[in-house]
């Protein structure tokens, strides 16, 4: 053999995973440069009463005052309670909109790849330049829905989007629907080619309507992936950031104000980097709950 | 229960015709199996009556009703196919049960009804488990069952059995056989498979780019086919071509004259199926240097050059498999000992022989 004794046989049966690790260590290494150590940090100053956090700094000494304070904070319960409701309208919003659109465009129609392309358009938009976009249509005073619903006189004066609070949260709803509905569609629209040409054949003859095909056919057949989107999705926007923070800025009156927002603030803008690490250990620890709950339910309907 | 009846049935994707001009009746209990070639249409034909397709033109009837352009799902009729299309989130229960309950049958009338075929199908301990923990022959039977449970006028099977190994497609191959012994259901099976034909048809269709060869039962077709692809096609091994030239009701086969029907005259296609071919002297006897023997315990194949004068026409190769240029193929029974290169005596019947047209292919008589 070439290398002589000093090669590695990878190819023993004995030493059949070996090549597996070898290829995984530099991203493992990686990951927990990148990830797992400033997790670490991160669940360590949320014990500390710090300020701005510096590394070259003897530790502070242990307290659960963070937890104490956040769980008793109002601006903690809303920012709680605004992510919610964001995850709710903007998840389901995204699903009806990307299974929908999915649906439309796996028929065999002229122009189908035209059609695809722009479904899956607002995904490649970078999110930044979709916000940019959103906030002139959102504009109170040369928006164009101010002017969409003056010309069909749904309103007499202009709304302020931004002020009103019920009115921001429909903006950032509606921004992060255009822009998480696509990978929604582009999710379906795979699993929806997986499915056999036969399921739909056999159910047709045993006399299935298409209703009945979607019901029985369709959405049993997208279950795991579905489940999977949906975790991702419900990712997305717990940790998004930009959309809002461009957009609002999290206000007014904290409307837009969500988990990562808040982070954010009280991090980089208040200096309590204990606090805020606190919220972010707080955060993760709802997100697993949430991405465990959602996995377990999928799989098992298939 | 019901009688078919295919009329003058046409399809076309642009400019191929996948069908021309199909015509077909079949009896009420009938069971009638498409064969041919991969390609020449016999998926579409099916499709087409499941009304899965759309016919270019003609008309289909069943039981006596136009259902030319209805639904699959009105048209009373039950189909098996290819990969089964089991739906993997249901049980074998919900699957079977599935037409009874989107017609909207009550619960306990499927469960009766999906018992019942499910104990037809030997298949009752299965009913709680999804298809994926099933083996291919289970999967079969459930697929059927599907079908069965629906008691539909009539059954289409779109190559059933290819995705099973070989012994088991011979077992299944009866099963289905007995299953139509005893509903005595309509049935429609398509096949690329002779041998499967032959074995399970009442009648067989065969056909060849979306045209219709032949209809008959299986003994008529192997006995008298009516065309030189049909000859090629029924029968393992395939028949032997030869070229001669025919007169007065006369040719020469193996330096022999040998009588042809009085409609031969000038070129003429002589088939002659290996096992028409005896070992030892007999009405026409010639002699022939084997190439190759092929042994199977009971039976032999001996392969043999044709004489130069009788070479087989070139055009003659109905089958893949089937590659033997100008080689001929004897099958002998309980014959002695034969070796490469020694020369055997051989003979045939003269009545045996099928005289084709080389021109127009078809049978003369
Ligand atoms: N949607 C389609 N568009 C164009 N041509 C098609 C279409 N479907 C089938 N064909 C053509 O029609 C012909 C017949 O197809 P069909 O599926 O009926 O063949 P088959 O006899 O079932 O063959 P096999 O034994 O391989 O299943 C083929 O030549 C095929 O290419
Ligand atoms: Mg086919």
């Amino acid at each position: 053999m070439a290398g002589g004794r000093f090669s590695l046989d990878l190819a023993r049966p004995s030493r059949q995973h070996w090549l597996g690790y070898i290829l995984l260590a530099p991203a493992v290494l990686l990951i927990a440069a990148i990830i797992v150590y400033p997790l670490i940090v991160s669940v360590d100053l949320s014990f500390q009463n710090v300020g701005i956090a510096r590394l070259d700094q003897p530790r502070r000494p242990f307290t659960t005052a963070n937890y104490e304070r956040l769980f008793t904070s109002p601006d903690f319960w809303n920012a709680c309670w605004v992510t919610l409701k964001l995850i709710v309208v903007v998840t389901s919003a995204c699903f009806i909109l990307g299974l929908g659109t999915a649906l439309l465009v796996n028929n065999r129609f002229k122009g189908r790849s035209v059609a695809r392309l722009l479904v899956a358009m607002p995904w490649a938009v970078p999110e930044v330049i979709a916000v940019v976009i959103f906030a002139w249509i959102f504009d109170s005073s040369f928006g164009l829905m101010n002017w969409v619903f003056l010309s069909l006189g749904l309103i007499d004066k202009t709304i302020n989007w931004f002020s009103d609070p019920d009115a921001a949260f429909a903006v950032v709803a509606t921004t992060m629907i255009w822009k998480g509905y696509p990978f929604v569609s582009i999710m379906s629209l795979a699993g929806l080619q997986s499915i056999p040409e036969d399921y739909y054949a056999a159910a047709r003859v045993d006399g299935a309507s298409a209703l009945q095909r979607l019901r029985y056919i369709t959405l049993p057949c997208l279950m795991p992936v579905i489940g999977v989107t949906t975790v991702l999705v419900m990712l997305w926007i717990f940790r998004d950031f930009s959309i809002i923070y461009v957009l609002t800025g999290g206000g007014p009156l904290k409307a837009t104000q969500t988990l990562s927002i808040m982070t954010y603030e009280q991090a980089f803008s208040f200096f309590r980097m204990g606090y805020a690490s606190a919220i972010g250990v707080v955060t993760l620890v709802i997100c697993v709950i949430a991405a465990k709950l959602t996995m377990r339910r999928a799989p098992d309907n298939l | 229960m019901a009688r078919i009846v295919i009329d003058q049935v046409r399809k076309s994707y642009g400019a191929l015709h996948v069908l021309k001009d199909f015509s077909l009746d079949i009896a009420d209990g009938e069971f009638v199996v498409l064969v041919g070639p991969s390609g020449c249409g016999k998926s579409t034909m099916l499709k087409i009556l499941a009304g899965l397709e759309e016919a270019s033109g003609g008309t289909i009837r069943i039981g006596g009703r136009d259902v030319t352009d209805l639904a699959p799902g009105d048209r009373d009729i039950a189909m098996v196919f290819q990969n089964y299309a089991l739906y993997p989130h249901l049980t074998v229960a919900a699957n079977m049960g599935f037409g009874l309950k989107m017609r909207g049958t009550p619960a306990d009338v499927i469960t009766r009804r999906v018992q019942e075929a499910a104990r037809i199908l030997d298949v009752e301990h299965l009913l709680e488990r999804r298809p994926r923990q099933l083996s291919g022959g289970q999967r079969q039977r459930v697929a059927l069952g599907r079908a069965i449970v629906r008691e539909p006028a009539a059954f289409l099977m779109d190559e059933p059995l290819s995705n099973l190994d070989a012994k088991l497609r011979v077992h299944m191959r009866a099963e289905i056989g007995a299953l139509h012994q005893r509903l005595g259901v309509t049935t429609i099976y398509v096949t690329h498979d002779q041998i499967e034909a032959m074995t399970m048809a009442n009648r067989i269709v065969i056909m060849k780019d979306g045209e219709i060869q032949q209809i008959a039962d299986p003994e008529t077709m192997f006995e008298r086919p009516a065309n030189l692809f049909v000859a090629g096609f029924i029968g393992s091994p395939g028949m032997n071509f030869l070229s001669a030239r025919a007169q007065g009701g006369t040719t020469r086969l193996f330096g022999e004259a040998v009588p042809v029907p009085p409609g031969a005259d000038g070129d003429v296609t002589i088939g002659l199926r290996p096992e028409h071919i005896e070992a030892g002297p007999g009405a026409v006897t010639f002699m022939a240097r084997p190439s190759l023997v092929e042994s199977l315990g009971s039976e032999k194949y001996i392969y043999f050059e044709a004489p130069d004068d009788n070479r087989p026409p070139g055009f003659l190769k109905q089958s893949e498999e089937d590659q033997r240029g100008s080689r001929l193929i004897a099958r002998l029974v309980n014959a002695g000992p034969v070796r490469i290169g020694e020369n055997v005596t051989l003979s045939f019947d003269p009545a045996r022989l099928h005289v084709f047209d080389p021109a127009t292919g078809k049978a003369i008589r």
